[in-house]
């Protein structure tokens, strides 16, 4: 199990060190020259030579790349040129908001669809399936910006103000900043109708593929022998066949993740969330490129991050993968 | 079909395509004398198709769609970037259906205008994916070895991004514009963002396929590489391409509509459901019809398309199911 998880660390350092070489020439392409940026129209020839060998800029692009590289491996990731913060601090006090929200949608999601699938499974071309089946239908074709306007028009608007359609109130303990308004109820307020509508697309997707293969689980011959040697219903279909239809279903939710991060990023602008979203959107209009960068790193770490969880996951599920 | 019991009482079997083995031929039974032509799996793949209350539906749907794209001029009462200052935020009426929004515009005529983005760029981005990964695909599971592994690492490179990350990151270097660079620009970025997706799709198709007799029986017999991958690997891996296809333009149509409610799709004043979508939400407190119709227009557009996809999968490809 060790040098399982090892090997899988290893493997992530060259996906890593891709994704900060795109990134680096994502800032190369974007159009217009840093020094004219830093110095404004005007500028003599001598002040620009000084400005390209401070930022080294006449390197070649290569060396920049390995400069840029150390800076980041150190946590100096720039500074915001609107704000003059260090990127890297803002990235963590965004950071907690985005997660929460993540992990509290794939909830949501999980809390759907297990039931609907096991339901739709187990009583296969009843009703009850036909409507499991019809609603993951509608969810896997909603974007998830229109289910946020849904929800709050329901329970913003037409519900008199139940939930909050905007802002955000820290848990307990999660605070990133010296002061921020923490509460669980403020923060269960808030979290909830964000988490829905970015759960709601991946409990429709969920559903389609775990109803599938407990469709195919349940007719297999081991199923089969645990109800023959008298097995309740419920043994059966929880520590039999959910366990088992539940592998495929952990390697979509692992693809999924990139679909719940870009998301995020959605939902976040239409509540207006302080996270990692609403900071790389707002950075995007303002061509805050420091921010972008920052922004762009973190989020394609956090999706290859998350995708190696899902992977040790994976292992516990089915120890066969472990032993490989 | 020639097959059923014969005079002896010994079953026939019966003969498809030529692939039967010699040994599985019943012995001592004149073949029948006329052999009807085995249907193609694609002719059995559109007679399941018909049958298909759901594929038809959806079908149904993006035929309606189609046309209202192509006919928008002519059926969108108004025009759908002039404003009128006089009658922002109406409600729907006569006149104005689905009533107009801040600058007055007809919130109808924009939507069947906005049919038009949101179908080309799903349409042909995922044309042009399809057009760039096909390609890559069979020439890695055919080839192998080193080239396999250099298209395959490019492959995992775009795959190590978020999908809607990277069409960002793609946009922010594109730079958003209007009008139809603006849709090519996205049309590119969503594309390259999906190649992978039919890469990975056709390489591992092609692998199994690569490994048959029919295959091997025309390199033997000295037929090209580009002729055995045109004619005999690339027919035997539609069934999914199409499929893939299918549901990926409803994908498509989401990642646009995502791009344009962030402000990184087509810039206005052409006409997008996302960009619609955002800039009525602002207002809906007290015009909630406004950022309804956009979305709604988009949901349907989208499930039209997973209906015909759903159903085209399982009349072609009853293994996915």
């Amino acid at each position: 199990m060790r040098t399982y998880i090892l090997r899988r660390l290893l493997q992530i350092v060259p996906t890593v060190l891709m994704i900060t070489l795109v990134v680096f020439l994502m800032m190369q392409s974007i159009p217009g020259d840093p020094v004219v940026a830093l110095l404004g129209d005007a500028y003599t020839q001598e002040d620009a030579e000084k400005v390209r060998q401070t930022y080294g800029l006449d390197k070649p692009v290569i060396v920049q790349y390995l400069i840029w590289l150390g800076k980041l491996v150190q946590g100096d990731w720039g500074r915001s040129i609107l704000t003059g913060r260090a990127v890297l601090d803002d990235v963590w006090v965004r950071l907690p908001v985005t997660l929460e929200l993540i992990i509290v949608s794939m909830f949501v999601a999980l809390a759907i669809a297990l039931p609907a699938a096991i339901i739709g499974a187990l009583r296969q071309n009843t009703w009850a399936d036909y409507t499991a089946t019809s609603a993951a239908m509608i969810g896997v074709s909603i974007p998830e910006f229109f289910i946020g306007v849904l929800l709050l028009l329901v329970f913003s608007i037409g519900m008199g103000g139940l939930l909050p359609s905007s802002g955000w109130v820290y848990l307990p303990g999660t605070c990133p900043l010296m002061v921020c308004g923490t509460s669980f109820w403020g923060n269960m307020q808030h979290v909830l109708m964000p988490a829905f509508a970015l759960g709601v697309g991946r409990a429709a997707i969920l559903t389609r593929l775990l109803r599938a293969s407990m469709l195919e689980v349940i007719r297999t011959e081991y199923v089969t022998t645990a109800r023959a040697k008298g097995l309740g219903e419920r043994p059966v279909v929880f520590k039999h066949a959910l366990k088992n239809a539940l592998i495929p279903t952990v390697t979509v939710m692992g693809l999924q993740v990139g679909f719940l991060i870009g998301g995020a990023i959605v939902v976040e602008t239409l509540f207006a969330m302080p996270g990692l979203g609403t900071f790389g959107i707002d950075a995007i209009i303002a061509r805050d490129y420091q921010q972008v960068q920052g922004f762009a790193l973190i989020t394609a770490l956090a999706f290859v991050f998350i995708n190696l969880i899902v992977d040790l996951t994976y292992t516990f599920l089915d120890p066969r993968i472990r032993y490989a | 079909m020639a097959n059923g019991s014969d005079s002896l009482g010994v079953e026939q079997r019966p003969i498809r395509g030529g692939s039967v083995q010699e040994s599985e031929l019943p012995v001592g039974i004149a073949l029948p004398g006329r052999v009807e032509r085995s249907q193609s799996p694609l002719a059995i793949g559109v007679r399941r198709l018909a049958k298909s209350t759901t594929a038809l539906v959806g079908a149904g749907i993006v035929v309606a769609l189609v046309m209202v794209a192509l006919f928008a001029d002519v059926i969108a009462p108004h025009s759908p970037v002039v404003s009128d200052q006089t009658r922002t935020f109406a409600t729907p009426s006569w006149d104005h259906p689905l009533g107009t929004d801040q600058l007055g515009r007809d919130m109808l005529s924009r939507i069947i205008h906005g049919s038009r983005i949101s179908l080309a760029v799903g349409v042909s981005s995922v044309i042009l994916a399809l057009v760039l990964g096909v390609p890559l695909g069979m020439v890695a599971g055919y080839y192998g070895g080193r080239v396999d592994s250099v298209i395959m690492r490019l492959m995992d490179l775009i795959l190590a991004f978020p999908i809607y990350l990277l069409a960002i990151i793609l946009m922010i270097i594109f730079t958003p514009t209007a009008g139809l660079i603006g849709t090519i620009k996205v049309v590119g970025a969503i594309a390259i963002v999906r190649i992978p997706i039919y890469a990975r799709l056709v390489r591992g198709s092609v692998l199994s396929i690569k490994e048959k007799e029919y295959i091997e029986a025309c390199r033997a017999v000295g037929v090209r590489d580009p002729l055995i991958l045109l004619r005999h690997v690339l027919p035997n891996c539609l069934a999914p391409i199409i499929v893939t296809t299918t549901l990926g333009i409803a994908t498509s149509i989401i990642v646009e509509a995502t791009l344009s409610f962030l402000g990184l799709g087509t810039q206005p004043p052409t006409p997008s459901w996302g960009w619609d979508l955002k800039a009525n939400v602002s207002f809906i407190q007290a015009n909630a019809w406004l950022s309804l119709f956009p979305g709604l227009a988009i949901f349907v557009t989208v499930l039209g398309f997973n209906l015909f996809g759903d159903g085209l999968r399982d009349a072609l490809d009853p293994r996915l199911k």
